[in-house]
């Protein structure tokens, strides 16, 4: 499955590196230099002046995601896990990156789900504020996430308002904690939050004895090691 | 279509399955082992990955390939069950399974009459089907002491030979000897929750657990790395069937293991014996086994289908199926949480194995007086991680206490503060059998094979299970405030009525082939050389407990009664 998704992931990138002028991939490397945290705006400032197809969202997506759409799960995941300096949260562990992998892979069968509650997400907010999710105010967005979590969005048939923020958050989870293999939980993001070492394959007497938090380093990923904290 | 002939045939290599392979081939026969799964190895387990083996659950059945439906009730629309915890590999669940390993109790193989004889026949429900087991503790004491020696069990002793020793689980029955190794390291979590029990009274102790703690059998220590439910173990010290018994089937010679293998049916004649299985292959080919002895040892849904699929002129109501009583009294264990957490302390119950890992057994079976509290029988509480698990997405799953809400900067800063400082609580009740709770064909749904699918129809919101979960959910409470947590909360109970863990029941084993399917060596009334072995056969839940080692168990005394009995003199074993 981690090979698997590895590698769509680098045919994906390999095919929008040739296909430049009709996609909206962009390799790696660049997309980790960009600025986060822009989650309600349109067009970062680092991407004005490229082609509307070019700018990307900061966070990886392409895989599945178009822009607009990787802009709204953008936003209701940085609404669900939102970050603060000392507190990464859903756009500085990636999470867009998890989601958009895993719909072009391991959950393929879930898009159209997205498709479907991401349209309707739209059709409750313009009927509610006149604009899409991804333009409204954090406040805005939080009053939506309410109301889907509650059931109370009549736009949604199907998925269910209940069902599509279960899933988002269920993915939102899943991108902050599972292993930066799948996408994010960048540079252990999500780990660091929580205090949960990795995969350590072995703790000893003393660590089971002791009342304090577990502070040796290195954080274990699957094929990633974190440096110290001060590295 | 390719034919083979064997003495014989084992449909499903897991806890019961592998045991009895392992056992006949050992003794002499031919066996060959049809396995739906891979046959994976420990170093396929390394690293850790709680997504592909927690969350996207890569050990068990794909429910999209191998769905099986529940529903409540009978005009209820049966849909798909989001989590199947059985396994899908050769040793069964016991490679990704917690590894809890318990003996019942001497009074649950006679539950009936023990419950009629304290409170009355009027304690049990009038629509349970509550009944002895035809089988004995002490019949099955050296089987138990088999499995615990041969597989490897780790614990303390609580009542050896009939005297009390504290620090072991002071209810147990009376073993015949201590346990092989000592008990595993206890954690933060364990040591919390042993000062509070203690504290109200009560008798904590290390839960038993498949698991080496000192090098045993040419395998190494746990490393308490904690990735034990829902993980294969990284160094082979879970003792599991895959590392224990199928080593033994291999050296035996006797013992061929078929891995991709969906067995559809099991061929019978008009003489009333069964001849062998069909199955489809690898690229689906089509295949027969011809056999002398069938055994069938899937987990529950399985059993239960398997003979309804092999329906005949002869048998139009399946196999096995004379009493009618097939598929019916399916039980499961019903789970209720609480939760602590703490300020000022951190409990890093990521570390240690991570299942039920501290216990007391006061409140499970009839270890304490239920006069006036409205119900029968009991649960096991236990101390160990959200979900059996202790990685940070089983976490997020948790129900949340009052006042914190499911996302947001106050859900994060509660979820980045409680992660590490946080205790689960589980309260593991064992819910009594009912005729009407059952499994059958669901006549929409079919698996990747074309075979309809298992249909559970099950509720266990019986008046008898909600007093019991309500009232060891309470018990929960108090052992967690005694532990001094600052916040003490209770999850809400499967508000739905699906069915909880360890599935059982299905081909109940009874003393009288009218009112059950098998007998106490798992060998059914109708068909003498086809034994349906594992949980499927338990006429009741027994206790709290995890079933493995009793299924484990009887897998032991049914092998035991091929090799010694039934082999000299085939024909039925009572």
């Amino acid at each position: 499955m981690t090979k698997h998704d590895e590698g769509r992931r680098a045919f994906l990138v390999a095919l929008g590196a040739g296909a430049a002028a009709t996609t909206a991939l962009v390799p790696e490397a660049f997309a980790k230099d960009q600025k986060q945290h822009h989650a309600a705006t349109d067009a970062p400032p680092a991407n004005r002046g490229m082609p509307p197809a070019m700018q990307h969202m900061g966070g990886g997506h392409g895989a599945f995601f178009n822009d607009d759409d990787a802009r709204t799960v953008t936003a209701f995941a940085e609404r669900l896990m939102p970050g603060e300096p000392g507190k990464p949260g859903a756009t500085d562990a990636d999470v867009l990156n998890y989601i958009d992998l895993a719909l072009a892979g391991a959950y393929a069968d879930q898009q159209d789900f997205y498709r479907r509650g991401l349209t309707q997400l739209d059709a409750h907010c313009s009927q509610a504020y006149g604009k899409p999710f991804r333009r409204l105010t954090a406040e805005q967005q939080d009053e939506t996430i309410a109301a889907l979590e509650q059931g109370k969005a009549p736009a949604f048939v199907w998925p269910s308002a209940v069902a599509f923020f279960n899933t988002v958050r269920t993915h939102t989870m899943e991108g902050m904690f599972a292993d930066p293999i799948y996408g994010g939980n960048k540079d252990f993001a999500g780990w660091r939050l929580v205090g949960f070492p990795g995969a350590q394959p072995i703790f000893t007497e003393d660590d089971m004895k002791s009342p304090k938090a577990f502070a040796r380093e290195p954080i274990v990923g699957l094929q990633s090691r974190a440096k110290s904290k001060e590295g | 279509m390719a034919t083979e002939k064997t003495d014989v045939v084992i449909v499903g290599v897991g806890a019961a399955g592998g045991i009895i392979a392992a056992e006949l081939a050992k003794a002499g026969m031919k066996v060959i082992g049809l396995e739906r799964g891979p046959r994976l190895k420990t170093s396929d387990f390394e690293p850790h990955d709680e997504l592909r083996y927690f969350e996207r659950q890569d050990l068990r059945p794909n429910i999209k390939t191998d769905p099986v439906t529940w529903r409540p009730n009978t005009g209820a629309h049966a849909g798909p069950m989001p989590v199947l915890n059985n396994g899908n590999q050769a040793g069964g669940g016991t490679v990704h399974y917690g590894t809890l390993s318990w003996r019942m109790h001497e009074d649950d193989f006679r539950v009936r009459t023990k419950t009629v004889e304290r409170y009355g026949a009027s304690a049990i429900p009038d629509d349970s089907s509550l009944v002895d087991w035809p089988v004995s503790y002490a019949e099955l004491e050296p089987f138990y002491d088999k499995a615990e020696y041969e597989l490897g069990v780790s614990g303390k002793a609580g009542n050896l030979q009939g005297k009390t020793i504290d620090g072991g689980n002071v209810f147990e029955a009376p073993r015949s000897r201590e346990y092989p190794m000592p008990p595993l390291l206890v954690d933060q979590s364990a040591i919390l929750y042993e000062a509070g029990a203690k504290k109200l009274g009560l008798h904590p102790f290390p839960s038993p657990r498949a698991i080496a703690s000192v090098p045993y059998n040419n395998r190494p220590s746990c490393t308490y790395c904690g990735f034990c439910q829902a993980f294969g173990c990284h160094v082979g010290a879970k003792s599991s069937i895959l590392v224990t018994k199928l080593p033994e089937a291999d050296a035996s010679g006797n013992f061929k293991l078929v891995t991709g293998a969906m067995v559809y049916r099991v061929n019978s004649d008009n003489a009333g014996n069964v001849t062998g299985v069909s199955y489809y292959g690898p690229g689906r080919s089509d295949n027969t086994i011809e056999a002398d002895i069938v055994i069938v040892a899937p987990f529950i849904y399985d059993n239960t289908r398997l003979m309804l699929l092999s329906k005949t002129d002869k048998f139009p109501n399946g196999l096995a199926n004379s009493s009618g009583h097939l598929g019916k009294h399916i039980m499961a264990h019903m789970m209720a949480n609480v939760f602590v957490t703490f300020d000022d302390r951190y409990v890093n119950n990521f570390m240690g194995p991570s299942a039920q890992k501290h216990t007391i057994d006061d409140f499970n079976a009839d270890n304490f007086d239920h006069a006036g509290l409205g119900f029968i029988r009991g649960a096991q509480l236990s101390i160990g991680t959200p979900n059996l698990e202790g990685g940070p997405i089983a976490a997020s799953t948790i129900a949340l206490p009052p006042g914190i809400p499911r996302w947001g900067a106050k859900y994060r800063d509660f979820f980045a503060k409680a992660y590490a400082r946080h205790g689960a609580m589980v309260a593991q009740t064992e819910n009594l059998p009912y005729p009407d709770q059952t499994i059958d064909l669901d006549p929409n749904v079919r698996d990747a094979w074309g075979l309809p699918a298992p249909r559970v129809t099950y509720d266990w919101r019986r008046p008898n299970e909600k007093a019991r979960v309500a009232f060891v959910q309470n018990k929960l409470m108090e052992i967690g405030k005694a532990m001094g947590a600052p916040q003490v909360w209770a999850a809400p109970v499967s508000p739905a009525g699906a069915p909880g863990a360890h599935h059982e029941g299905g081909t109940r084993m009874g003393s009288d082939p009218k009112d059950s399917v098998v007998n106490k060596y798992s060998q059914t009334w109708d068909h003498p050389n086809l034994f349906l072995v594992g949980s499927s056969t338990f006429p009741t839940m027994g206790t709290g407990f995890n079933p493995t080692l009793t299924i484990q168990a009887l897998a032991y005394m049914t092998a035991d009664a091929i090799v010694n009995k039934y082999r000299k003199n085939p024909g039925p074993l009572i």
